[in-house]
């Protein structure tokens, strides 16, 4: 052994060894019983209902209640503060589940809801200028509120399209269109649109005003083939009266609709539309209206 | 104690990630966003006080008197971390509000290269006993350590807390111009990461002019 450690060319310290060992032994020993006793003063006790009623929820940490996250939402439901109502993406049956754990009651009268955009214009509007930067419609407002030439035009450059987590929005012919099948209502895209064109509908809802003009008639006309004018042809046609026209933009009160599509056939700008795609008669009506 | 050369120093010239190439995880990992960034950057400049105030004494008092320099590396990741424990654990009991501003970048940052690197800049100022010409009888708090406690310990403290400062100016001033970088039009082979790099590339040189002061 000794003649191993001389072939090395170098004694072999045993106190040195047995030093570091005591002192790295010693100091992990005192730090873990510190770490121990502090532990037993600090802990903090977490109520076992915010893991319960989080496993009830969504899970899709869309933040649309305004907590972060799901996790934040459920302490807050379990402090009070939250409403469950706030979430739009979580099933009724779990809802009820929740409101048994917390010895809430659920209202139960909020309909669950999904996004439609209030434009139609895209390629029918005009453009202010030709754009060129970057293809952003959060940067695009920025130069003098866009291209378009109405002031509250969708640009069709899909900051939305980059806002959605469920890959329901999509641009086509120059505007977004929201597909209500993936749409889970969760608001990302209405604080993302920079026009704020994007609004809640209930998903019973079956016609939706894709415009959101305030100007007059005649300015319309002059910037969008597409815009709504202002003519009041739908709140004429409207049996039960849910339609009315607030600052020339006709505001559909859905609680009174029946379904019956009068607004839209009679609409001569076509700007009232089909929430849900297939409601849609058949695509060689529509083109033939459309002319 | 020269404070204003220390905290140049420590703020620009000798700026740990830009000069001395240390903590460069957190500082591009964490840096999408600038709330993250001051969060990240605030908790590096706790723990780099905490690793301070904690690290020079425990050298001074206990390993350079017994010539044990070669175990600093060891003890100070044990201290570190396990202090970095403690403190987030009386965080989460007596402060919820701060520690969810930066409570979950502390187990982040207890083994950054950073934090080593901050004690030992630190430690490096102790001249060890046997090179000062110390007897044996003289080290154990005798002349030894109160020499070095008084000239060095408010100077540790003081770099502990301003290299942690320049750490938060180099992130938090990275991720704007992340932020900003996001927004431009650059080549499809440069998005995201490589420009990124590049900003911080820029970042350096800027900040190198300092060392030429």
């Amino acid at each position: 052994m000794t003649n191993l450690i001389l072939a090395v060319g170098r004694e072999f310290q045993w106190t040195t060894v047995l030093v570091a060992l005591a002192i790295a032994f010693g100091f992990s020993l005192v730090l873990g019983i510190l770490i121990l006793l502090i532990n037993k003063f600090t802990q903090v006790k977490e109520d076992p209902r915010i893991k319960e009623v989080e496993k009830c929820l969504a899970g899709a940490n869309c933040g649309a209640c305004g907590y972060p996250g799901c996790a934040g939402f459920a302490k807050a439901l379990v402090e009070g503060k939250a409403n469950l109502d706030s979430c739009g993406q979580t099933p009724t049956d779990k809802r009820i589940e929740i409101s048994n754990i917390l010895g809430i009651e659920v209202s139960g009268n909020a309909e669950p809801t999904i996004a439609v955009v209030g434009c139609s214009g895209g390629v029918k509007c005009q453009d202010k200028y030709e754009y060129q930067g970057y293809g952003d419609c959060v940067s695009q407002n920025l130069l003098a509120g866009g291209r378009k030439a109405c002031e509250v035009g969708c640009m069709g450059a899909g900051s939305c399209v980059d806002a959605c987590p469920y890959h329901a929005i999509e641009c086509r012919e120059g505007y977004a269109h929201v597909d209500p099948e993936l749409c889970r209502s969760c608001g990302l895209c209405i604080q993302t649109c920079p026009k704020s064109l994007i609004k809640r509908v209930p998903v019973s809802a079956k016609v939706y005003v894709a415009c959101s003009t305030q100007c007059r008639g005649k300015d319309v006309m002059s910037k969008c083939q597409a815009g709504c004018i202002a003519c009041g042809k739908c709140e004429r046609n409207c049996p039960v009266g849910a339609i009315h026209l607030v600052n020339n933009v006709p505001i559909i009160d859905y609680s009174k609709c029946i379904h019956c599509y009068k607004c839209l056939e009679g609409c001569p700008r076509h700007c009232i539309k089909y929430v849900y795609p297939e409601d849609v008669p058949n695509s060689s009506e529509t083109a033939e209206q459309a002319k | 104690m020269d404070v204003f050369g220390i905290i140049v120093a420590a703020l620009f010239a000798d700026n740990f990630v830009l000069s001395q190439f240390l903590g460069i995880c957190p500082f591009l990992g964490v840096s999408k966003k600038i709330s993250s960034a001051a969060g990240m950057g605030l908790a590096v400049t706790a723990v780099m006080v905490i690793t301070c105030a904690i690290t020079y004494p425990i050298y001074t008092f206990l390993l350079a008197p017994m010539g044990l320099e070669y175990l600093s590396i060891l003890v100070f990741i044990l201290l570190i971390a396990s202090l970095v424990q403690i403190l987030e654990m009386v965080l989460k009991r007596f402060s919820p509000g701060l520690y969810s501003a930066m409570g979950i970048y502390l187990p982040l940052v207890t083994t950054n290269c950073a934090i080593l690197g901050i004690a030992k800049i630190v430690t490096a100022t102790v001249t060890s006993a046997e090179e000062a010409g110390y007897s044996f009888g003289e080290v154990f708090f005798g002349h030894y350590v109160k020499v070095n406690m008084a000239l060095g310990y408010g100077e540790a403290v003081l770099s502990g807390l301003f290299y942690g400062l320049g750490f938060t100016l180099a992130i938090v001033l990275l991720a704007g111009l992340r932020q900003k970088a996001d927004k431009l039009h650059v080549a499809k082979a440069l998005k995201g990461f490589p420009i990124t790099m590049l900003v911080a590339c820029f970042m350096a040189m800027a900040f190198y002019v300092f060392t030429l002061i």
